[in-house]
């Protein structure tokens, strides 16, 4: 099975950051906008909205590589990419915040979470979710949670059609 | 069915990537690993974290209880190889046993750097390499008050900064001008020092220590400028240097041992990795031994996909190193202080907020930088150095505050060749379409 994991159209994407809401609020104790707001510390986003140039946008979190250089990084072993559904997750129980993963991330997907405890924080698909909260999130539809292949079919179709 | 057999030497990094690489291709071989240590797989990068007691023993333990069982290797801990017959393809290993082998991962690590110091051998003087030393110092914290840390660099500092976590009083005395000379400029080790200071670590430097004062235990130290201070126990962190003798005269060695691109030594069937091996430094251009975690687990596994049969190429590391001190991180590679006027510094500082960013720029490539703080980026920066891309379209906003990769994206597209990754053209194929 191929790594499912989250597309960002950027022609989509209008950098208005409800995705990132939409994870903060996902990853908080209440999972309530109005209540994670209040939360002590503040639900922290997993992914984000980045300005590449005038009017273009994108949204993006951990890539799930098929070669994860953050694995071989961290020296605590705590992060795996999962042989089946090629997901890539810290055991945050593990981790000891070296920061190691970070060092390695090519996309800087990872963050500390600073707030209380020091442990390495990233995108984890949401596990409780059928569809990751940024995906339902996007008023525009821009995200998309698929596989790579899914994803090369819809871009060429898509080119068809403008054609 | 595969009937070869793979003697693994190190159950490190280096060994344990290069049995897991093996086995994704050859379910069958027999695989034989060797440690001298009688602990099972563990990371010694964790030593530090067990010393400030932040982590128990358990978490040490970087792979599985059953992890032998499950890989189908035979383990020959608490074992040292006596010798290696390159001739005969043999390993006598103590105890008496000759293990004739197929294909060798050398993969022995490095040990903790000898000083010759008058006193070396009182009670209380340590290295702080294995899990057995880490248990030593464990074990005598209770009786101990002051701490004398000899090394200013990675290992002397991440002991420093344990014990003082422990409640103790420490003293590091390092010889060059500043702290982390190997690995970071003046500016940024400076911030680190201040970090360390504020929290109580004394740290004196351009001093070195002469004698260790005391009878039978460590009572002291007394150093070359004629002061001396009270301490019961000493940790040496004086650096590591690789343990080739077993192939001493029997491959090619310089620092390390030279390996080719498939990370092989110079006997086809002996291969080399982790802290043993000099590989090719991307950033410096040349071989150099790289002892990191990071370097070893890659070429272990790039050396076990060729052991076993699939030719893959080692495409080389860089020198990288992250520390966090009192929540102050610090993330550096590459070529950190360059000498020579082909070299160009981008620097942006705060110092009232500890933010420091330098990026080290060798004919419009990035060789180098230093993250103080705001480090998340660092790995944006390093794959750009070590795919060699040209960044001149995003030079003057390269350490700006709100550098992200969004800002690559459109290198990404001018330079499509250049980025590696399948992940790179996921993150490029919608920009590439909107012109």
């Amino acid at each position: 099975m191929e790594t499912k994991k989250i597309f960002c159209d950027i022609t989509k994407c209008v950098g208005c950051r409800a995705c990132e809401l939409a994870c903060a609020v996902e990853h908080s104790a209440t999972r309530d906008l109005f209540l994670a707001i209040l939360e002590s510390p503040r639900p922290k986003k997993r992914i984000d909205t980045q300005f590449i140039e005038k009017d273009v946008f994108q949204s993006i979190g951990c890539q799930h590589c098929d070669d994860p250089p953050c694995v071989e990084a961290c020296m605590a072993s705590c992060i795996h990419k999962d042989k089946k559904t090629g997901k890539v997750d810290i055991d945050t129980k593990r981790c000891v915040a070296c920061w190691m993963c970070i060092m390695a991330c090519p996309f800087a997907a990872i963050s500390r979470k600073a707030a209380t405890e020091n442990k390495a924080l990233k995108c984890d698909l949401c596990p409780e979710r059928e569809c990751p909260a940024c995906v339902d999130s996007c008023p525009t539809r821009a995200l998309y949670h698929e596989a790579r292949k899914d994803w090369a079919k819809r871009e060429k179709n898509k080119v068809l059609i403008k054609k | 069915m595969k009937d070869k057999t793979f003697v693994i030497i190190g159950n490190s990094a280096a060994g344990l990537s290069c049995i897991e690489a093996i086995r994704e291709n050859d379910k069958d071989s027999k695989i034989i690993n060797i440690s001298q240590e009688a602990h099972p797989p563990y990371s010694r990068c964790l030593l530090s974290y067990y010393l400030a007691g932040a982590i128990d023993k358990e978490r040490l333990w970087v792979r599985s209880k059953d992890y032998y069982k499950d890989f189908n290797v035979e383990p020959l801990l608490k074992t040292e190889v006596a010798s290696i017959d390159e001739k005969n393809k043999t390993v006598k290993v103590s105890g008496g046993r000759t293990i004739n082998f197929d294909c060798l991962l050398f993969g022995a690590g490095g040990s903790a750097k000898k000083v010759d110091l008058k006193g070396i051998d009182k009670k209380g003087v340590f290295y702080l390499r294995t899990l057995d030393d880490a248990d030593r110092i464990r074990a005598m914290l209770k009786c101990v008050k002051d701490v004398a840390v000899l090394g200013g660099g990675l290992i002397g500092l991440r002991a420093a900064y344990g014990l003082s976590r422990q409640g103790k009083k420490v003293h590091v005395i390092v010889k060059s001008s500043h702290v982390f000379s190997q690995i970071l400029d003046f500016e940024s080790a400076d911030m680190i020092r201040q970090e360390l200071v504020q929290n109580g670590i004394q740290i004196r430097t351009g001093l070195a220590a002469v004698e260790i004062l005391g009878k039978e235990k460590c009572e002291g130290v007394l150093l070359d400028d004629g002061s001396r201070f009270e301490c019961q126990l000493v940790i040496i962190g004086k650096g590591v240097s690789a343990n080739i003798d077993l192939l001493k005269d029997k491959v090619k060695i310089n620092e390390g041992i030279i390996v080719d691109d498939y990370l092989r030594t110079s006997q086809d069937f002996i291969y080399a990795a982790g802290d043993v091996a000099e590989g090719y430094d991307v950033l410096e251009g040349k071989p150099s031994v790289n002892a990191i975690w990071p370097a070893a687990v890659r070429q272990g596994k790039i050396a076990g996909f060729n052991i076993s049969g699939q030719k893959t190429i080692y495409e080389g590391s860089c020198r990288m190193n992250s520390v966090d001190f009192f929540g102050i991180a610090c993330i550096s590679f590459g070529i950190v202080r360059p000498q020579g006027s082909e070299f160009e510094e981008l620097i942006h500082g705060n110092l009232s907020k500890n933010i420091y960013r330098k990026i080290v720029l060798k004919n419009n490539r990035i060789v180098g930088g230093i993250l103080v703080t705001d480090v998340e980026k660092h790995g944006v920066y390093m794959h750009l150095a070590l795919q060699k891309i040209d960044i001149s379209d995003i030079k003057d906003i390269l350490v700006d505050e709100y550098f992200d990769f969004g800002k690559v994206i459109p290198l990404i597209k001018r330079q499509k060749d250049s980025f590696t990754r399948p992940e790179y053209q996921d993150a490029n194929s919608t920009y590439t379409s909107i012109f």
